[in-house]
């Protein structure tokens, strides 16, 4: 009889043993810690919007693409700039805030939250995967001031590296911020952050070939056409300073 | 629907709008599009709009928002944004998406921008116009070196331009500026190549091969492609590249012998050189250039054809014969002896020793195992085979049981050919007499009985004579089990090699890597087919052990059984005196509930994959 139980113990140990390798599979990851401001969809922000029609909605991008396109009602404030002056929020601590950016994957309105909360705001909000939601769900872009697209030729990293080699007549404008341009940049570059293009430009000599270079590549095709508009000629860096330290770290 | 292609500051051309300030003076009233013309007198207006697509509109069915034409010449009031999409609408939803409009704020008109004088015009090639239009921007010479981008050139219409991969309106962020790939890309533009190189019609056109693409999907990298699980494996743009797509005669190409180490490189490392020889596209019907794939293609697809043939018309005779003898039976009122048995026939005598039953329903586990993880990757095209893909949480945690499973079927295989070896060669009695153990009664090996059995089932079957007596093993159960040592042999060997198929390099040529999938897909069919159809039949649907056999679960039948089934064995026992140490007690109801839910589950669940591999064999 003692046989006949062990068996029985296996023959119910087997698929149990099946089922619990299963569920340990199925458990997931833990759980990341929720970030201290609260994330809201497109379609809540527009409810919000329309409830408040002053509720401070801010567009954390540089000054010259927040123009250029924006959600409507929206202020244009670079996360930059309240980083380093966060009076230029709303005196009442108590107020909602709504910070949102270019980009799904941009953290540049996480960071101007990030500032407001430690700066001890309570009502913090970050608009989730940014602009491209609002888009998305067929919002409504507002225009102040349109920046006519050009035509920006890029240029990969290997073929930045020769010219730079070759010494052709080139400037590299390096638009990330202080901060990015003091951790690493290429030799040479010059540092005009995109958030002060717009005051700065009229720095950057006219005798040159600009090459723009942001921290991906997505930034550089429409400061490109901004500096087109004022008369520069631009190249732009082909996936930004990531591509090139790729193609360095590649070696 | 808001896409517009205006500009609040820019809407108009921005001298317009300063004209048509400073010429307000002389403005009528209405705004019919004579009277727009009265101020925007340039003959893109007045002469150019006229001839183009939009001409039967007029001004303001474009430019609305213009209430009182006073107010907007005293530059009061301006026109709102354009909004193309109330007309346009397929074309603005599908632009919603568009990477230039997500990541950058295109508007219609920033790539239309001759927009009042465009014109219909059957002749234009629109590809060259579409190319043009993407290397204003994008001047990309990899675009350009490529077999497309040249025959676009040279004034081909099948060739794909920068939209037919990328979408019109619908460009996609993929990310791919950065290196990026992920899971969607590889899948979106897999879809892209496949859906013109499927094209039977435009390959012959192009005197290309439409059949590369069915090629791709019978490679495991084509499968778990096809399953939806598009990250761990390559499709078209990662050995091809994205825009350097060129012939690997050409040594820019990817697929260049030269370049091909690198190439597959970029996925595979700890690889041999041969590894390369690998065919991402074979053809195992073409004798000319893959002869061994030819061969091995012949000789499994004779194998799995001649085995069932075989089997399937033995149990259908069988079926047959013990059907009608049964009705026969049932009808004369005759009940067999083992089902009435009294007494001494009662007794429970053991067949299967607790080791071998636990080893049988480790085998059940992970054959089921195996079925349920390969078959959805052979099927990969099925609703079924991605159903199931997906109840394991991916193809990549489906292959972690496949081989885990493997590892199992491995192990209990060493374990029975230590088991042989045990049997055959004997403590203290060795070399001695291991031919005759081999051969003899208690052997799972073949011998000459098993013919004359064979012989005499076949008479049987057709009543030419009485059922054969068996003895310990009947031949089919001898086949069962040796079928499983070349199972194993073409199965595990195969699945060996493609468990890292970079150190397999080191044995065997890339080549040999082709040979191995194919060797382990058949092989599986033949397998799982024999054991859902002609082991099941054989051992338990059969009439008079329907619906299932307990045996090797619980281990014991009564006497009367054994002696009814294998008559030789009873006999060889008794003569042996062995008989006593086999006698058991009855099975427990727990034990035989446990038996026969498990039993039933595995047998319904294998006649249901059944029904789904004959189903995907014959018609998907």
């Amino acid at each position: 009889m003692a046989r006949v139980s062990n068996n029985t113990l296996i023959r119910l140990g087997m698929p149990a043993a099946w089922i619990v390798i299963l569920a340990l599979v199925a458990c997931g990851k833990p759980a990341e810690p929720p970030p201290p401001w609260k994330v809201i969809d497109a379609p809540t922000l527009r409810a919000m919007m329309a409830d408040d029609k002053k509720l401070p909605v801010f567009n954390t991008m540089s000054e010259i693409e927040c123009l250029d396109h924006r959600i409507p009602g929206s202020q244009c404030l670079a996360c930059e700039e309240i980083e380093k002056d966060i009076s230029l929020l709303p005196p009442d601590k108590n107020r909602v805030l709504v910070f949102y950016c270019e980009s799904a994957g941009c953290y540049r309105s996480c960071r101007a939250a990030g500032a407001a909360v430690k700066a001890g705001y309570t009502q913090v909000h970050v608009l989730d995967k940014g602009m491209p939601a609002w888009k998305q769900a067929g919002y409504a872009m507002e225009t102040v001031e349109r920046i006519p697209r050009g035509s920006i030729p890029s240029v990969r990293a290997p073929a930045l590296k020769r010219m730079i080699a070759e010494q052709k007549d080139l400037l590299l404008v390096d638009l990330r911020s202080e901060r990015s341009f003091e951790e690493g940049h290429i030799d040479g570059a010059v540092n005009v952050p995109l958030y002060r293009l717009g005051r700065d430009y009229s720095g950057i000599p006219l005798d040159r070939t600009l090459v723009l270079i942001d921290d991906r590549g997505f930034r550089t095709f429409l400061a490109g056409s901004y500096l087109e508009m004022k008369g520069y000629r631009v190249l732009r860096l082909f996936g930004g300073m990531q591509a090139w330290q790729e193609m360095q770290a590649a070696k | 629907m808001t896409v517009t292609a205006g500009k609040r500051r820019h809407g108009l051309p921005a001298g317009l709008l300063l004209l048509a300030a400073l010429s307000a003076l002389c403005l009528p009233s209405a705004a019919a599009a004579q009277d727009c013309r009265f101020c925007h007198d340039e003959p893109l207006y007045r002469v150019d709009f006229n001839g183009s697509v939009h001409a039967g509109n007029g001004c303001t069915s474009c430019h609305v928002g213009i209430t009182n034409i006073e107010k907007h010449r005293d530059g009061k009031e301006r026109p709102a944004p354009v909004n193309c999409g109330s007309c346009h609408e397929n074309i603005a939803k599908e632009y919603l998406n568009n990477f230039h409009y997500i990541q950058e704020d295109f508007r219609c008109s920033d790539c239309h921008r001759n927009i009042h004088a465009i014109r219909k015009d059957p002749d234009k090639n629109v590809k060259l116009a579409i190319i043009r239009k993407c290397t204003e921007c994008h001047g990309n010479d990899d675009y350009t070196a490529s077999g497309h981008g040249e025959a676009v050139l040279k004034g081909n219409r099948d060739a794909a331009d920068c939209s037919d991969c990328h979408g019109l309106h619908s460009t996609r962020v993929f990310h791919t500026s950065l290196e990026q790939y992920p899971a969607e890309a590889r899948e979106f533009y897999t879809q892209k190549c496949k859906r013109c190189h499927a094209d039977s019609v435009m390959m012959a056109r192009n005197n290309l091969s439409d059949r590369m693409v069915a090629y791709y999907e019978g490679t495991y990298h084509g499968k778990v492609q096809e399953l939806g699980y598009p990250a761990p494996v390559a499709g078209c743009g990662d050995c091809h590249t994205k825009h350097n797509i060129l012939p690997k005669e050409d040594p820019r190409s990817s697929i260049h012998p030269a370049n091909l180490e690198a190439n597959c490189g970029r996925c595979h490392s700890g690889f041999h050189p041969r590894f390369l020889s690998y065919q991402a596209h074979p053809d195992y019907t073409d004798r000319q250039k893959y002869p061994a794939l030819y061969f091995t293609f012949l000789f499994m697809g004779g194998l799995l054809v001649g085995t069932l043939a075989f089997f399937w018309l033995h149990t259908i005779l069988w079926w047959r014969k013990v059907y009608w003898e049964h009705h026969r039976m049932e009808k004369e009122g005759i009940v067999p002896p083992s089902v009435v048995a009294t007494g001494e026939g009662l007794q429970q005598v053991e067949r299967f020793s607790v080791k071998y039953r636990i080893m049988h329903v480790l085998l059940v586990l992970s054959f089921f195992t195996l079925v349920l993880t390969g078959f959805p990757l052979k099927y990969a095209d099925t609703e079924w085979a991605q159903t199931i893909t997906r109840l394991w949480g991916g193809a990549h945690m489906s292959g972690l049981f496949h081989r885990g499973a493997a590892l199992v079927l491995i192990i209990g295989m060493i374990y029975v050919t230590w088991e042989s070896l045990k049997f055959l060669f004997p403590k203290g009695k060795g070399k001695q007499g291991w031919i005759d153990r081999l051969l003899g009664p208690d052997s799972l090996f073949p011998n000459l009985k098993d013919l004359q059995d064979l012989k005499g089932m076949i008479l049987w079957f057709f009543n030419r004579g009485e059922a054969p007596k068996f003895d310990r093993w009947t031949y089919w159960e001898k086949f069962d089990f040796l079928a499983v040592f070349w199972g194993m042999f073409a199965i595990g060997g195969s699945g060996i090699l493609l468990w890292k198929p970079e150190w397999s390099s080191w044995i065997v040529p890339g080549w040999v890597l082709n040979i191995a999938a194919l060797v382990h897909s058949e092989e599986a069919l033949l397998a799982a087919l024999f054991i859902f159809t002609i082991h099941f039949f054989n051992t338990h649907f059969i009439p008079n052990k329907f619906p299932m056999d307990r045996l090797i679960f619980t281990g014991t039948y009564r006497l009367e059984e054994l002696k009814e089934q294998r008559p030789l064995e009873y006999e060889r026992l008794v003569a042996e005196g062995r008989l006593e140490s086999l006698k058991r007690e009855h099975p427990s109801i727990p034990l035989k509930l446990i038996s026969a839910t498990f039993g039933l589950a595995s047998l319904l669940l294998g006649l249901f994959l059944t029904v789904l591999i004959l189903w995907s064999l014959l018609f998907a």
